[in-house]
Order: structure tokens, then C-alpha cells, then sequence
């Protein structure tokens, strides 16, 4: 650092004091950061379905259109339900329970690719028991963004306040959420 | 010389020298030099009392604690965003809006606030437009630095010119207000000239401008709705108060039988009533309004005013004034060497340390001429004269080191050759209408 360059961090120091910092703190409130201002680069979004999720809507398809991104759809189907159903209900009961899940889950995912595809994104499907807060923060990692349905891993409910899962999902994932 | 001569010197050349190198926090510096000249016994308790301008730090004191409530409504943001917004994406309308909005406010409030809190929101634009910053930053100073020029309460060169000469506030809005448009107008197109080419911006970025300063609510700026209302009163009231100060007693005389009406108000006066009022209006915490008070400068003016009190004391300010007085065969004369010699001083000493020494000098002149026209020159030149280099005023080094620590470089070469170009297109503008007035 030159003498001159010094001498003006000195004289700032000296007349500012810490308002400076305040200034900035202030303007940070409203004000976008330079890494904020960098739109990210989005080539693979992953959409979490259940039978919670009935479709994506067109609100988030508009959203995610702003993207020239694959989108991941993965059905789940909790392990733990399969579990407990294994333990109160007879072999038969459970694999029937099973089949009628996979034939929603595939329907499901048919449906919402077909109009994902409609509007121009390509898809990749895939269907799997396991669980549904764990697995997607996993699978977020192999993705440049996750898109929640406000109702996945909650229940019927028609209360439109957001799922736990889905709220325990961002805090825990690193890649950018967004909750439809 | 006498010993206590040579040492006043000595003092004031060692604390000045302290003051442009700033290796020691300049208000320290200046509080040792007056304890020197105290403890030698040059300024004794009585003379102290009276080489302090109190009328300048009252002033400064009242106009901080104003500053620093309205700062927490949101209200210095409020200005920038909306500022952003009315240049509708266009680069030479972002540089013109903020010269302008930048000189109006420096002109009534002070010039450090005014740019530390404008400064942040233009480097933001000038990002967003991908755009050089140093065109808008440097506009920025000049802006602030002529605009403060302007008023009686802009630049604390003027406060402390008008706490001692007695001058009012509608005095300097008469006499310097018109040269300010003027080089105001004169440093638009100068900047225009020379940074204009490269201000240009495709239809897309300028888009991209207006989407991104769109997004940006100027209503969310406003963290207290109550205290930024309250803030626009009260200093909409100060700056009523500052034009009617020195004819408040005729005013109030009418409505008020008992007021006399050779009753006037000094400026610190005014800034002290507005201050109490806005921190009984708004009920903020004094405790926290006093801790953002600039104590330091305070300070820094008081032990000023003690080590040039020192000069006058030991005769030395007289012999020059005699000196200078003996040498000049007009009042035009004694303006000319006023004006530039403040001007081409406060670009290297800082404007500030500068009419400090320069005021007692002017005031000797007075027994033997009329110095009137020269309390302009020196206002003129001190002002603008901080122009001229990177540390010539309070406001070039606010910018310049905000910039630094944003990662733009602003030489002090780079700076000094713009600035010395308007120091001298701008000084010599104001001084031919001075001049025009006072000595034709």
C-alpha cells in the first residue's frame, strides 16, 4: 500500500469512525450483495413428489421455466409406513398396499412429466421407498435446486401453512430451495 | 522572535504537519498542541475561553444530534433510493441526480453524513449498470464539496468564518449561494466532457437498471415511520429558522409584545433548539444520540482554535496581517491573494485547519481595511479550494476510502488532476463574481 493510499485509510478512520459499518449494515437490509446479484447457474432441479403432492403448479412451472434445467422427479414412499404396515397387516395386505402405491406414484409421475414436458422441460423419473426428508437432502446434492410442494411428507390438511419436513429440507440443504 | 513566539510556531507548525500526515488521530494531535501552548503559559485560562469558538462547535453539536436521529428513521436512504429511481436507468441522469441531490442536501446538512450515506447507493448502481464508479464518486465530492459551499451551515469552513465575523445565514445564501449554481452547472458539464463516453450503456443494461432499482421499495428504507416524519419537520423548521434567524426578535415581535425585536438567534442557537426539539418529539434515547455525537471533531475544533489562538497571542497572526496589509494595494488585491491562497492551502493542509489560522488574520486586516469582501474570498477558497487533492476536504477522503475499501482505486494523482482542473475552473468563476461585486 502506497503512502498516499495509507494516508486516505488513515484520514477515513479517523473521520468515520464505525459509521461506516452501520451505513453498510443499514443498506444490507434492502440492498442485494454482489454474490446475491449473480443469478445462479441451474442445470438439474429436483422436485420431490408423494402422495401428499397432487401436481406442480403453474405458478412453479413459471418460475422454474426462468431455468434451462433438467428436472428430477422422484416419487417416495415412506419406509417407515411400509414398516408398520408390515407389522399390523398380513404379507397379502402389505404387497397389495405396495402395489396400489407404486400404480399412484407412476401415475403421478406420468401425469406431472407429461406437463412439465408440455412446457418444454425434458424430465427423468424415478420411484423409490425410502426417506422423505433424509433422501432428498442427499439427492439435492447431485442438484442445483429442489422444489417443494408446501403439502410434501404432511397430510391432507387443507391448511396452507408449510410441512415440517419441507421446512427441515431447506434449513438442511445447500443448494437454493424453492417452496411452491 | 521571542521565545514564546518561536514555540506558538513551532507548535502550529508541528500539529499542522501531525494534521496532514494523520498518524496520530487528527483530533489528538490537535488537543497536544493546545496543551502545549496552555502549559507554557502562551494561552492562559482567560484567553482560552475566548479563542474557542463556541458558536462553531454549538453549531456543529446541535446540527450532529439532528443528523444522527433522522439517520435512524431511514430518511438518508429514503433520498438515495428515490434518487436511483428518478434517473430511469439512464447513467448521465444517475451522475446529474446525484451531483444535484448530493450538493442540495451537503448544502443544509453535513458533507460527511451527506456522502457516507449516498455513497454506498451509488457504487450499487453504478454495479448493476457495469459501469466505472469513479466518474459518479468524484462527481460526488465535487458536488458535495460546492453545494456545501453554498451555505452558512454546508461546510464547517463556513460555520466557523460566519460564528466569528457575525455573518448571517441569508448572507452567504446572497453571496454565495448564485456563484454555487453557477459552478455547479459549470462542474455538470465539465464532468460531461470528461467522463461522458463512458457512460454509455446498451438498451439491456439500462433495462436491467430500472428491473433491478424497480425491485428496490424506497418505503422499506423507512425503518420509523413516526421519527422520519418527524425528522422532515424539524429540519424543514431548522433550515426556516436559519433564514429568519437574525430577525427572529422583529417576527416573533408581532405576535409576541414582549419579544424585542432587535432579538436575533445565532445559528448554534438555532441548531441547539432544533436539536432538543427533534429529541423531545421523537422520544429517542438521548444516551444513544449523544454516543453517535463526532466528539472526536468537536475536539479537533477546540484545540484548533487554542494552538491559532497561541499565533494571536504572541502577535505573530498581526505581524503577518500588517504584513499583508502593507502589500496590498486594493480590496480586490487583498481578495485575490485570499481566495487563492485558501483555495491552493485547503487542498493540501485541509480546509478545516486551514480557516482556523486563516480567520484571526482576517479579523487584524480589519483594523485598517474593509474585510467584508474578504470573508467571501475565504469562504470561496477554503470551500472549493477542498477540491484540488484527495485529502483536501472531509468529503474527498470519506469517498475515496469508501471506494478503496470496495476495491476501486482512486489515485491521488488520478484525483489531483481532475480536481486541481475544477479546484481552478471553479474558483476563479466564483472569485470574477466576487470580484464583479465587491471590487468593481
Amino acid at each position: 500500500m502506497g503512502y498516499s493510499s495509507s494516508l486516505i485509510q488513515r484520514k477515513f478512520k479517523d473521520i468515520v469512525g464505525r459509521r461506516y459499518d452501520s451505513v453498510l449494515k443499514d443498506y444490507s437490509e434492502f440492498l442485494l450483495t454482489d454474490e446475491e446479484m449473480l443469478v445462479p447457474e441451474v442445470r438439474s432441479i429436483l422436485v420431490p413428489l408423494d402422495v401428499f403432492v397432487h401436481e406442480i403448479t403453474d405458478e412453479a412451472i413459471d418460475v422454474l421455466s426462468a431455468y434451462d434445467a433438467t428436472i428430477s422427479l422422484a416419487y417416495i414412499t415412506d419406509t417407515e409406513v411400509i414398516e408398520l404396515l408390515e407389522k399390523a397387516l398380513d404379507r397379502e395386505s402389505t404387497e397389495e398396499f405396495r402395489t396400489k402405491k407404486e400404480e399412484y406414484g407412476r401415475k403421478l409421475l406420468e401425469r406431472v412429466a407429461a406437463k412439465l414436458e408440455e412446457h418444454g422441460f425434458s424430465t427423468q423419473t424415478r420411484m423409490f421407498v425410502g426417506h422423505k426428508g433424509d433422501d432428498v437432502v442427499r439427492m439435492a446434492k447431485n442438484h442445483d435446486m429442489v422444489a417443494l410442494c408446501r403439502r410434501y411428507a404432511d397430510g391432507e390438511s387443507t391448511d396452507v401453512s408449510v410441512s415440517p419436513i419441507v421446512l427441515r429440507i431447506c434449513q438442511r440443504v445447500e443448494t437454493p430451495a424453492l417452496i411452491y | 522572535m521571542e521565545a514564546v513566539a518561536l514555540i506558538a510556531v513551532a507548535v502550529f507548525l508541528f500539529t499542522y504537519a501531525l494534521i496532514i500526515d494523520e498518524r496520530i488521530h487528527r483530533a489528538v494531535a490537535a488537543m497536544l498542541g493546545a496543551a502545549i501552548v496552555v502549559f507554557v503559559g502562551i494561552v492562559p485560562w482567560e484567553a482560552l475561553l475566548e479563542h474557542v469558538d463556541f458558536g462553531t462547535i454549538f453549531l456543529l453539536l446541535g446540527m450532529m444530534i439532528i443528523v444522527n436521529t433522522a439517520r435512524g428513521s431511514g430518511l438518508f436512504e429514503y433520498i438515495a433510493i428515490r434518487t436511483a429511481k428518478l434517473a430511469k436507468g439512464s447513467p448521465i441522469r444517475v451522475l446529474v441526480l446525484f451531483a444535484i441531490v448530493t450538493a442540495i442536501v451537503s448544502a443544509f446538512l453535513d458533507n460527511v453524513t451527506t456522502v457516507l450515506l449516498l455513497t454506498p447507493m451509488l457504487l450499487y448502481v453504478a454495479r448493476v449498470m457495469n459501469l466505472n464508479p469513479i466518474p459518479f464518486l468524484v462527481t460526488e465530492i465535487f458536488s458535495s464539496n460546492v453545494g456545501g459551499a453554498a451555505t452558512l451551515i454546508g461546510d464547517p469552513p463556513n460555520i466557523m468564518i460566519a460564528s466569528s465575523a457575525g455573518l448571517t445565514f441569508n448572507e452567504f445564501i446572497i453571496h454565495l449561494g448564485p456563484i454555487m449554481v453557477v459552478d455547479m452547472v459549470i462542474l455538470l458539464l465539465m464532468m460531461y466532457v470528461i467522463y461522458g463516453r463512458s457512460m454509455r450503456v446498451s438498451a439491456e443494461e439500462r433495462q436491467e437498471l430500472i428491473r433491478t432499482l424497480e425491485g428496490l421499495d424506497e418505503r422499506a428504507a423507512i425503518t420509523d415511520r413516526s421519527l422520519f416524519n418527524k425528522s422532515v419537520a424539524v429540519i424543514a423548521f431548522v433550515v426556516f429558522l436559519f433564514f429568519i434567524h437574525d430577525r427572529i426578535g422583529e417576527i416573533l415581535h408581532v405576535a409576541l409584545s414582549f419579544v424585542d425585536p432587535a432579538m436575533g438567534l445565532e445559528p448554534a442557537e438555532v441548531a441547539l433548539i432544533g436539536a432538543a426539539i427533534l429529541l423531545f418529539w421523537s422520544r429517542q434515547s438521548p444516551e444513544e444520540i449523544f454516543e453517535k455525537i463526532e466528539w472526536p471533531a468537536l475536539f479537533f475544533f477546540g484545540g484548533l482554535f487554542v494552538i491559532v489562538g497561541a499565533l494571536v497571542e504572541t502577535g505573530i497572526i498581526s505581524s503577518i496581517a500588517a504584513v499583508m496589509v502593507e502589500n496590498v494595494g486594493s480590496t480586490g488585491e487583498a481578495m485575490f491573494i485570499v481566495a487563492w491562497f485558501a483555495a491552493i492551502a485547503s487542498a493540501i493542509v485541509d480546509n478545516i485547519p486551514l480557516t482556523a489560522a486563516m480567520i484571526p488574520l482576517i479579523h487584524d486586516m480589519g483594523a485598517t481595511m474593509d474585510v467584508y469582501p474578504l470573508w467571501w474570498a475565504l469562504a470561496l477558497g477554503a470551500c472549493l479550494g477542498g477540491n484540488g487533492t484527495a485529502i483536501g476536504a472531509s468529503a474527498n477522503v470519506v469517498v475515496i476510502g469508501i471506494a478503496e475499501r470496495e476495491g476501486i482505486g482512486i489515485t491521488f494523482i488520478d484525483f489531483l488532476k481532475v480536481g486541481m482542473l475544477v479546484l481552478f475552473v471553479t474558483v476563479a468563476v466564483g472569485f470574477a463574481m466576487l470580484w464583479l461585486k465587491f471590487a468593481m
